[in-house]
């Protein structure tokens, strides 16, 4: 019993099983550590890890599946062996019971011709035996058995040879209880013992290989079923990621364009509406104005001052409104124009500036402090208009001045960015409002202190806004103010 | 001024006619004038049917055209005036309150002669109106009528 499990020395079962608890269990596990990462993953990590994971898979089960199959083949070589044994051992008894009766015969008879086949088993005999022990070399006890059977046949063999030579020099009567008894009795019956036992050895393990065998093709398809099942349900896995990554971004593209459309029709309404302001509202100013004045003219000799006064307030307030209405066109159309980018040179800008100011600058005494200015990117209108608005304020607070200060510079550059200010001597403001300062139609002057609609500032933040740069200000009552702006450098600067 | 040709003003507001007239009052252009309140009458005059019909032949000297009007528009009017050989020649100044980009750009793509935004303060107003008056109706000399028998 013991010789049948040693007779396979490669046990089976657990080598079988090991892999297949790896296959099946260390995916799955994998899968929901992955589930967490997944969601960090681009869709391109996600697919390599998904085809990873199943080429890990394909490997590790055509590497179980090589190893099956080498069993299954070196258990069929160990199958003919034992078939071959088994042919060898009828093969062995038959010689051996030939020569048996034969030399019996021979004893009886003294007929010579009755040595023949015994004569033909010692012949046979050591190639036979050389046979048996070529195919007996797996398992000890079997190999014990063969050197065991092998002593035993060849001390027959001496035996009924001594017999023969007996019967040749004392005739049958010196040989006849061997004759009767045979001349090898206990070898025969031992020889017949441990042939039996070989046979049954060999058979018993052909048998257990034949299960084993069967065991392991059952193994195999088992395991193929599951790695082609476990690959599906990864590739299922990766194909529903990649889905979902896929639908994700659909249904983003989608709100995107969606949005899109929305803030389309918001800018047409947009536009609509200041198209609106522009042509509907100022008829009816124009109307004011227009009447007043018709009217100041057809009575004006026959009005008094005061109510002259109240058709002049008519007029001018009817002037004013259109103004604000203009400034607010502008600061409208400054937030949708399209923006044209180029490389503009603020010192040439500046120069133009104050060339198109020159009306305002006359019976001014001013001292201009106009520092080199960077080359930045941006839409040459848009920051002529900056300038402008910044220069003409400079201008409107300094009018009470004996001399007015107005310095442009450049301050610092950092990380692409150039930044400059405007500063003036100007009657300056308070910094608790200094918040109020870029808001639409924020003034902190009185009219009659000082004209404006309040838009230049909030005109001059939209469009330093626009090409992606901050405004600040500083300043104090009576002691002048500094306007700062920042602006992407021209590339060639950066 | 043997041959008083008039000018044709295409204003849908009467109020905005009402100035115009006085403007052109001071220069005495303004019995020239022929006003039409909206698109389809100026169409009608320069054609010679519906309500003028009966009308004088002959083209106008200069057409002021406001850009917003009922039934068709001052741009419509403009496109079909420059799409016709007979009407092309005659010069249409866009006057209207509207300082937008695009109709600057569709005006003159259109082929208006002038394009003149309507001043909101009054005497500016009226002083731009006299002045288009005698420029248009005086000082500049209009195209010849080559395909009007009566000219």
């Amino acid at each position: 019993m013991e010789s049948v499990t040693q007779e396979s020395p490669t046990t089976p079962a657990p080598i079988h099983s090991e892999p297949v608890s790896h296959s099946s269990h260390a995916p799955i596990l994998k899968t929901g550590w992955l589930m967490e990462r997944f969601a960090h993953w681009s869709i391109e990590q996600r697919v390599l890890a998904g085809f990873g994971l199943v080429f890990a898979g394909i490997v590790v089960i055509s590497a179980i599946s090589y190893r099956n199959t080498s069993v299954l083949i070196e258990n069929s070589l160990l199958d003919t062996k034992s078939h071959e044994l088994v042919q060898l051992l009828g093969s062995v008894e038959e010689a051996l019971g030939a020569a048996e009766s034969g030399h019996r015969r021979y004893l009886v008879t003294g007929d010579e011709s009755y040595l023949k086949s015994y004569r033909a088993t010692v012949e046979q005999m050591p190639e036979y035996l050389r046979y048996l022990r070529g195919l007996a070399n797996e398992g000890a006890e079997q190999r014990d058995r063969v050197e065991a059977l092998e002593r035993l046949i060849t001390s027959q063999l001496k035996a009924e040879a001594g017999a023969i030579i007996q019967r040749e020099q004392l005739g049958y009567e010196g040989v006849r209880h061997l004759a009767l008894a045979g001349a090898a009795k206990t070898e025969i019956e031992e020889i017949h013992r441990l042939m039996t036992e070989l046979d049954t050895t060999e058979q018993r393990a052909l048998h257990a290989r034949v299960e084993e065998s069967a065991g392991s093709t059952k193994n195999t398809i088992a395991l193929l079923g599951l790695g082609a099942f476990l690959q599906l349900v990864l590739l299922a896995a990766v194909y529903f990621l990649i889905h979902h990554d896929v639908a994700e971004r659909r249904r983003v593209a989608a709100e995107l364009q969606s949005r899109g459309e929305l803030l389309r029709a918001a800018n047409k309404e947009l536009e609509a509406f200041s198209y609106s302001v522009s042509h509907d509202l100022r008829a009816p100013l124009r109307h004011i104005d227009g009447y007043a004045a018709l009217l100041s003219k057809a009575a004006g000799e026959t009005l008094n001052d005061k109510a002259r006064r109240y058709l002049q307030t008519i007029s001018n307030s009817a002037k004013q409104m259109g103004q604000l209405i203009d400034d607010l066109l502008v600061f409208s159309r400054m937030g949708r124009q399209d923006m044209l980018y180029t490389t503009v040179n603020l010192d040439q800008l500046i120069k133009t500036v104050l060339h198109d100011l020159r009306l305002d600058l006359q019976g001014r005494t001013i001292s201009w402090t106009i520092h080199p200015l960077p080359n930045v990117s941006g839409d040459p209108a848009m920051l002529r208009q900056v300038f402008v608005n910044l220069i003409s304020n400079a201008l409107k607070f300094t009018a009470t001045r004996p001399e007015a200060k107005i310095e442009v510079g450049a301050g610092p550059r950092s990380a692409g960015e150039a930044e400059v200010f405007v500063r003036d001597n100007g009657v300056g403001f308070d910094m608790q409002y200094v918040n109020k300062l870029f808001g639409v139609f924020q003034r902190l002057h009185r009219n009659d202190e000082f004209e404006g609609t309040g838009i230049g500032l909030a005109n001059v933040r939209r469009i330093i806004h626009r090409h992606g740069g901050r405004t600040w200000a500083e300043g104090a009552p009576d002691q002048g103010a500094t306007f700062h702006f920042s602006l992407p450098l021209a590339r060639s600067l950066r | 001024m043997t041959t008083v040709k008039p000018i044709l003003l295409a204003e849908d507001n009467p109020r905005d006619a009402e100035l115009a007239l006085a403007a052109m009052e001071e220069h005495h252009i303004a019995d020239k004038v022929v006003v039409c309140h909206d698109g389809a009458e100026v169409l009608d005059y320069l054609y010679c049917r519906g309500i003028f019909a009966a009308r004088e032949q002959g083209n106008p000297v200069v057409v002021f055209l406001d850009l917003k009007m009922p039934k068709v528009d001052g741009l419509e009017v403009l496109r079909t005036i420059k799409n016709d050989a007979n009407l092309k020649p005659i010069p249409v100044v866009m006057l209207t309150s509207s300082r937008e980009e695009s109709d600057l750009a569709q005006s003159y793509a259109l082929g208006a002669n002038a394009y003149v935004v309507k001043p909101v303060e009054f005497h500016q107003f009226i002083t731009a109106v006299k002045e288009l008056g005698v420029f248009w109706g005086v000082i500049n000399e209009p195209p010849p009528e080559s395909s009007d028998p009566s000219a």
